[in-house]
């Protein structure tokens, strides 16, 4: 399959409008704004896109309830917030084709009826919005943003909106939160923000590499672009490979695409020829799976019948030295760093869990202790006010499901065994 | 007296880029988040003075602003060194072991997780996953990006940051 | 209409609401700790989960809306082990130091884990050790405690407006703090008391010194403070006061309370309290016993009436004393003493325009509902900030203001600096010139209203004769807003009153509101400015408002009291103090009031004072005024005494008696013993006797009970239709007087949150919030005198000096510097000179220039 989301990376100008113009860009905008707003909402919901941001909500489906809302005026704000673990598939497109994305939300902007964008990018990304906002400065003097796009008339005005490290800012609602100035702390749903988002408006929230696609369908129809990878969930997917692999890096492949496929033979492999213990498939939010689960289609669909989610795409590949109960317990520092403080489970829980974790890693875990995380992390899941903290009780669950044995190990020897 | 004022306000370049911030949104309070990037650059880090000068800007109440402040990791709520190193420690940097650099950093320049070194070169951050992971172990250091770090690297690095 | 079930049982609502407002209408209870009823639904503790039929997960009942044919369970065992479980996690922080809590007994975790569990937890590290800050000479913060429920951060923010605290920090390492992380420095409501759950906030007024199930008793009552009235409950043990709480939902305030009311109890308790009459002997004041000094009054005035008539004897009455003692003062007054020369302080500000805008737009004009005040699309906000003035109604505009309402201030209003769209600076004695054009405007555009023709053509002939004040910014976007608002309310506050043509501000506000049609609030200082003029102590008015000089509603009075009342036409306030200066008044009665410390210069009521042939004060304290007196006689004070108060909507209710004490005499039965030796008899048993008496001669009160009373039923008008509708045929015309002496700053007097009056000085917590006189000057006059936050000056005005500190705040617009009326030789009144209003006779303020000097 021939790039699209990463076509041209590799030139080092390509974050140049004159590139981008070369390469054929913008001409999906015009395109687009040569048929109705409704034909585009159309080729969108045929294409069957599904959000890449990690929930796999349909696009289209999103975009009709924004539609059907009366209220005016409406946003569109794009989430560069980028700040699972293990993920850094946005950040190519947003450092080295900054204008598929602003093509990407023109053409959304203009099939929404919103007349204003914002990019929540993560404050981590610093240099990404030097080249955001000389792209944005780039496509107002083309015409392909500003007031009248194309001189036909249509408005869309984009600006980006740095974060300032809050893994939770991600989570839509708390997005919406943190660009109206306040901490990012999710709202109650409903109402959804589709209807009540930002500033009290409709709100469309879409990941970086959802709204990339976008061109895409406009290109190729919806009808075609359906056919591309899993017929649920179609089209090329990005997937970020880290951790013991011999090549890892971001690779652009049809949906479906298997994880056994992406490591070995994508991402070269494993490195310095030791064994595959584990995988964590889609961002350390999602369930581990151990080495012989990896025969499974990287989809939204798929994946929750394996055990596991597809979260972002980020695949972190541990080899035999790896040891679990270690990167357990870093990942509940980063949730009980990361937990927003609104809800008691998430709040107490994360901290609990890291805290019994942190015992077992140093060899001063006791009999119980294990039951004692399952009981912690049963109490938190299911019963957290948004999903960050029902994801940091499902990593322990998984672990322990998958790699109890090594928990037990470090209990009855009272060291890491690694 | 003046002493007061000339403390407490932000000159009038700056009020003059916080009230075009303020354009871009439909209300005053979205322009915070800018607004705190700008005082933590005019002062180093968020000192009460520095996010009362915003509260004023921004005619929001000085409690909020100092809450919604600390919410961010990003924000300084203490004076930092000349150079703000960020590593990462996240899974995919510490399977590569972004853990050892940490010790580095203490042992070679004498600097603590959240701590700034004595000669005040340095202040060492721990981030979370800063999405260099495919190239990991990686570090920010003021808002420079460094990655496939060693020991020699973070040296050689280091070098270009008085 | 939906339909649900819930625990198996079926309800219908006419109304969309929560399943946890669902469930409580209901009568099922359902456990919670983040939710608070006046505050938005949060959903942060989980406590609240039940389970939904056809949901996946448990729901939190504070945050899912009801839907038709939803089935609920509200306690199931999975239900309650989450709950455990929840539970459990709170307690992984949470000290179990209950025995040294001053929250155990009405704490709700401590309610929450009795019911639920567990026993015993599992966390085996450390807790969180904070140590409890007393940073602040008030509240007390513990943050080992918190539970972060965020309850105190709604409150702050959300209802009371002051955003002075915040949750600090994220995740596990939320705390709450307020800004500078010690002091609060905030609005001192204290209702982050009411909220938190736990013991994570405390007040330093009782720590340690009782637990909640020791009180005695607790009385429901009504504040001394201002004329908001809030209500509140008094907690007591050992007949002193323990603390001051108000009931959730409960009183107009609807549980919310300020600074003064909530912490400015303790001057009841005070040692500086009067315990004994006092008599003058040879130039001092001697202790004496009741017998000694009532007679020596009785005979005093005897005489003195005898030998000079009534007319040289006069009395001032009291906004702090209830309607009884009020109503018997001046039916001593006028019965026992002959005299028509009774007033009192309300005549420099409240009474003063409640009687010019009665007059032109009809009795009860100024009644309205401080609650409806938040439905106003436009408020227009001058003369004062009701912020500090009546904090309660202040809340109203602030949610107003939340709601979209335009908030238009002419003037100044700290209170109102976040929440203001619209700021009009009026220069100083030229409020009236920029208000008649303002009118003028309006007329302009909107035209005659056609409902009282004397009053619109008073307004088009003032239209006529006004040129435009061109140079005031704001006043077109004010006039538009005025002109498109469907619903206008107008607050005003009485320094506008206190100018030589005040006359002319309430004729313009009078105006505004008739054309707009708009509600119009009259800020209230103490707790009966209203009260003390419908029990009739006003020279021309008997209780109930009745004209005196109608001869019906005279011989109606002659009638009911047995005997003939005065016929001379009395003296105002200001008036009494001259025939005082001038040898016309002999004898003054004096009941709960400071003239020397609370009108304008001093000097000069000194002098006046000084003059008289006999002085009665009756007080609490022994007040400026009071040491001047020959005899001097100690009252009882709120919380010792039962007695009604009408508030600013003209709301009555019932200030109870809630401790016991030996210090005084009930004002009233003061009055009535000294009548009674005087030859008229006065006997009652209590002052529900006398409100029965009182609801009987005034029309205005017709049949009102304390029964009905207490049920809340007493709201303008008691029983019918108001008594009277505008009563005068023209514009009283008055002196046009220039008052402006071009000085480059000038005084005004200002009313603080922390203090009212002098009360609030005698009160330890209110001092501590606010030890001495601050001067609040603009950053542009700071900046121009060079001085800053701290700097003690010396504030000098012809009258005299006083020193202060500087506050330098931003929400002073103009080069007026603001000082309050409160401390011991260092009030701003005695300060100031003034001339009358030719209309209202109140005391218009002048020659405030000053000169302010670093010290
Ligand atoms: C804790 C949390 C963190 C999230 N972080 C991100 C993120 O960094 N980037 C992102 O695009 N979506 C993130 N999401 C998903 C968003 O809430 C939302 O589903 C997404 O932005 C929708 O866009 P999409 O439909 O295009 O995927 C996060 C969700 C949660 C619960
Ligand atoms: S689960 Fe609760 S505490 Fe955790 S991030 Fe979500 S809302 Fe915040
Ligand atoms: S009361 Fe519902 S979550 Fe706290």
């Amino acid at each position: 399959m021939e790039n699209f989301l990463l076509k041209n990376i590799d030139n080092p100008n390509s974050a140049d409008i004159a590139e981008y113009e070369q390469a054929g860009g913008y001409k999906n905008l015009s395109k687009a704004l040569g048929i109705k707003p409704k034909d585009v909402l159309d080729e969108v919901k045929a294409s069957g896109l599904r959000g890449r941001g990690g929930a796999g909500f349909p696009t289209g489906m999103k975009w009709t309830f924004a539609t059907a809302d009366p209220k005016f005026p409406k946003y569109l704000m794009c989430n560069a917030d980028e700040g699972e673990p293990g993920t850094f598939k946005d950040r190519p497109i947003l450092e080295k084709n900054p204008h598929l994305l602003i093509e990407g939300m023109a053409i959304s902007g203009y099939a929404l009826g919103a007349e204003y964008g914002h990019i929540y990018l993560r404050g981590e990304y610093p240099e990404a919005g030097d080249i955001l906002n000389s792209a944005i400065n780039q496509a107002n003097e083309k015409n392909y943003l500003g007031e009248n796009i194309l001189g036909k008339g249509i408005k869309f005005k984009l600006s980006v909106h740095m974060g300032a490290g809050a893994y939770i800012c991600g989570e839509e609602t708390a997005l919406i939160e943190s660009i109206e100035g306040k901490k990012g702390q999710p709202r109650n749903k409903p109402p959804f923000p589709v209807n009540v988002g930002a500033w009290g408006m409709p709100t469309i929230v879409n990941n970086v590499e959802t709204l990339s696609n976008v061109p895409y369908i406009i290109e190729i129809g919806g009808e075609n672009y359906a056919k591309i990878g899993s017929s649920e969930c179609p089209g090329p997917k990005l997937f970020s490979v880290s951790g013991c692999v011999n090549k890892p890096g971001v690779y652009e492949l049809p949906m479906g695409t298997t994880l056994q496929d992406i490591i070995y033979n994508h991402a070269g492999g494993m490195r310095n020829g030791k064994k595959l213990k584990a995988v964590i498939p889609g961002g350390i939010s999602t369930p581990v799976l151990p080495a012989d689960a990896i025969d499974c289609a990287m989809d939204f669909v798929a994946m929750p019948k394996a055990g596991s989610m597809l979260g972002s795409g980020a695949v972190i590949v541990m080899d035999e030295d790896v040891c679990m109960v270690k990167v357990t317990y870093r990942a509940l520092k980063f949730f009980e760093h990361e937990s927003c403080g609104k809800c008691v489970p998430c709040r107490e829980g994360t901290d609990w869990l890291r805290k019994i974790l942190e015992r077992i890693e140093n060899g001063k875990g006791t009999q119980g202790d294990i039951e004692l995380l399952s009981d912690v992390a049963g109490i938190m899941s299911g019963k957290t006010f948004c999903p960050l903290g029902d994801g940091a009780a499902g990593v322990v669950m998984g672990m322990i499901k998958h790699f109890r044995s090594e928990f037990e190990e470090h209990i009855k020897e009272g060291k890491c065994t690694f | 007296m003046a002493v007061r004022f000339e403390l407490i306000m932000f000159n009038e370049t700056v009020i003059n880029e916080i009230n075009g911030i303020r354009k871009k949104y439909p209300d005053r309070r979205s322009a915070l988040l800018p607004s705190l990037y700008i005082a933590q650059r005019e002062f180093g880090w968020l000192s009460l003075k520095a996010m009362s000068c915003v509260a004023k800007a921004l005619n929001l109440p000085e409690a909020d602003v100092r809450g919604t402040a600390s919410f961010y990791s990003m924000f300084k709520h203490n004076p930092v060194g000349r150079n703000v190193i960020q590593l990462c420690t996240n899974v995919s940097c510490m399977i590569l072991g972004a853990e050892k650099l940490v010790d580095f950093l203490k042992s070679k320049y004498g600097v603590h997780p959240n701590g700034t070194s004595e000669d005040g070169r340095f202040s060492l951050v721990i981030m979370e996953c800063i999405g260099a992971c495919g190239t990991a172990p990686a570090m920010l250091v003021n808002t420079d990006f460094h990655d496939e770090l060693s020991e020699s690297r973070i040296e050689e690095i280091l070098e270009k940051y008085k | 209409m939906i339909t649900l079930t819930i625990n198996n049982k079926e309800i219908s609502l006419e109304q969309p609401m929560t399943v946890l407002e669902a469930s409580r209408q209901a009568g099922i209870k359902i456990p919670t700790l983040c939710y608070f009823e006046a505050l938005k639904p949060y959903g942060g503790c989980r406590l609240c989960v039940v389970e939904v039929e056809r949901m996946p997960r448990l729901q939190t009942a504070c945050t899912l809306m009801v839907a038709d044919g939803m089935v609920i369970q509200t306690e199931s065992d999975t239900i309650s082990e989450v709950r455990r479980g929840i539970l459990e996690f709170l307690l992984i922080n949470h000290p179990l130091d209950c025995p040294y809590c001053d929250k155990a007994g009405e704490c709700e975790l401590q309610d929450l884990v009795n019911k639920y569990g567990p026993a015993v937890g599992r966390h085996k590290e450390e807790k969180r050790k904070v140590p409890e800050s007393h940073k602040d000479q008030i509240l007390a913060r513990n943050m080992e405690r918190c539970v972060a429920c965020t309850r105190c951060v709604r409150m702050c923010s959300d209802v009371q407006g002051a955003s002075a605290i915040s949750m600090m920090g994220r995740g596990n390492d939320t705390r709450m703090e307020p800004f500078s992380a010690d002091s609060f420095n905030c609005e001192y409501c204290g209702n982050c008391l009411t909220v938190c759950p736990v013991g994570a906030i405390l007040s330093r007024l009782y720590l340690h010194s009782f637990r909640p199930w020791q009180v005695d008793r607790e009385v429901d009552t009504v504040c001394s403070y201002c004329g908001v009235g809030c209500s509140l409950t008094v907690q007591v043990r050992d007949d002193s006061i323990k603390r001051v709480i108000p009931k959730e939902g409960k009183g107009l305030n609807k549980g919310l309370l300020c600074s003064r009311g909530r912490f400015g109890y303790e001057y009841i308790g005070s040692d500086d309290r009067l315990t004994t009459p006092l008599v003058r002997k040879n130039g001092k004041l001697e202790p004496a016993t009741w017998t000694e000094a009532l007679e020596i009054v009785a005979d005093k005035l005897q005489g003195i009436r005898k030998e000079s008539g009534g007319v040289s004897i006069a009395g001032i009455a009291s906004p702090r004393c209830s309607n009884e003692d009020n109503y018997l003062f001046q039916k001593f007054m006028r019965m026992t003493c002959g005299t028509n020369n009774i007033d009192s302080i309300s005549r420099t500000g409240y009474g003063a325009a409640q009687k010019y805008f009665e007059d032109l737009l009809g009795q009860g004009i100024t009644s309205n509902l401080i609650d409806g005040l938040k439905n106003s699309e436009a408020i227009v906000v001058l003369g004062g900030d009701p912020t500090s003035i009546n904090p309660i109604l202040g809340l109203s505009i602030r949610e107003a203001a939340r709601r979209g309402a335009q908030i238009a201030v002419i003037g100044n209003a700290k209170g109102l600096e976040r929440f203001k769209t619209l700021q009009i600076t009026a220069p100083v004695f030229e409020e009236a010139a920029v208000l008649e054009s303002l009118l003028a405007q309006v007329f302009a555009s909107k035209g005659e209203r056609g409902e009282h023709a004397f009053l619109d053509r008073g307004i088009a002939d003032m239209a006529a004769g006004t040129s435009t004040v061109s140079d005031v910014k704001g006043l077109d976007d004010l006039k538009k807003i005025l002109l498109e608002s469907p619903s206008t309310s107008i607050v005003f506050g009485t320094d506008l009153v206190q100018r030589s043509d005040g006359h002319r501000s309430l004729f313009a506000v009078s105006g505004l509101t008739y054309l707009l049609e708009a509600r119009l609030y009259l800020l209230s200082e103490k707790a009966n400015e209203q009260g003390v003029i419908d029990a009739g102590c006003v020279p021309d008015m008997l209780p109930g408002g009745r004209p005196l000089h109608i001869e019906d509603f005279k011989k109606k009075f002659e009638m009911l009291w047995k005997d003939s009342l005065p016929d001379f036409k009395g003296k105002t306030l200001m008036e009494i103090i001259e025939g005082a200066r001038t040898g016309d008044i002999k004898a003054l009665y004096i009941m709960g009031e400071n003239p020397v410390f609370n009108l304008p210069d001093a000097k000069y009521v000194k002098e006046a004072l000084d003059s008289l042939d006999f002085l009665v004060v009756q007080d609490i304290f022994l007040s400026e005024t009071a040491e001047l007196a020959d005899v001097v006689l100690p009252a009882l004070g709120w919380a010792e005494r039962t007695g009604t108060v009408t508030n600013l909507e003209r709301r009555i209710q019932v200030q109870k008696k809630a401790v016991e004490t030996s210090a005084g005499m009930e004002d009233w039965r003061i009055i009535s013993e000294i009548s009674g030796k005087m030859g008229y008899k006065m006997e009652y048993k209590d002052s529900e006797d006398i409100m029965d008496e009182l609801a009987q001669v005034s029309p205005l009160y017709r049949d009102l009970t304390y029964k009905e009373i207490d049920r809340g039923k007493s709201i303008w008008p008691y029983h019918g239709e108001p008594l009277r509708g505008a009563e005068i045929s023209e514009i009283p015309a008055g002196e046009e007087v220039q008052s402006g002496n071009g000085a480059d700053y000038y005084l005004a007097v200002d009313r603080p949150l922390f203090h009212s009056g002098t009360l609030s000085r005698r009160s330890p917590a209110l001092t501590k919030i606010m030890p001495e006189p601050v001067l609040r000057i603009s950053a542009a006059s700071a900046e121009k005198l060079g001085l800053t936050d701290g700097d003690r000056v010396n504030v000098t005005t012809s009258a005299g000096s006083s020193e202060t500190v500087v506050v330098v705040d931003d929400s002073i617009t103009d080069n007026r510097v603001y000082m309050g009326n409160n401390f011991k030789d260092r009030g701003a009144c005695r300060l100031l000179n003034f001339r009358l209003d030719s209309v209202t006779k109140a005391p218009g303020i002048e020659g405030c220039g000053v000169t302010i000097e670093k010290r």
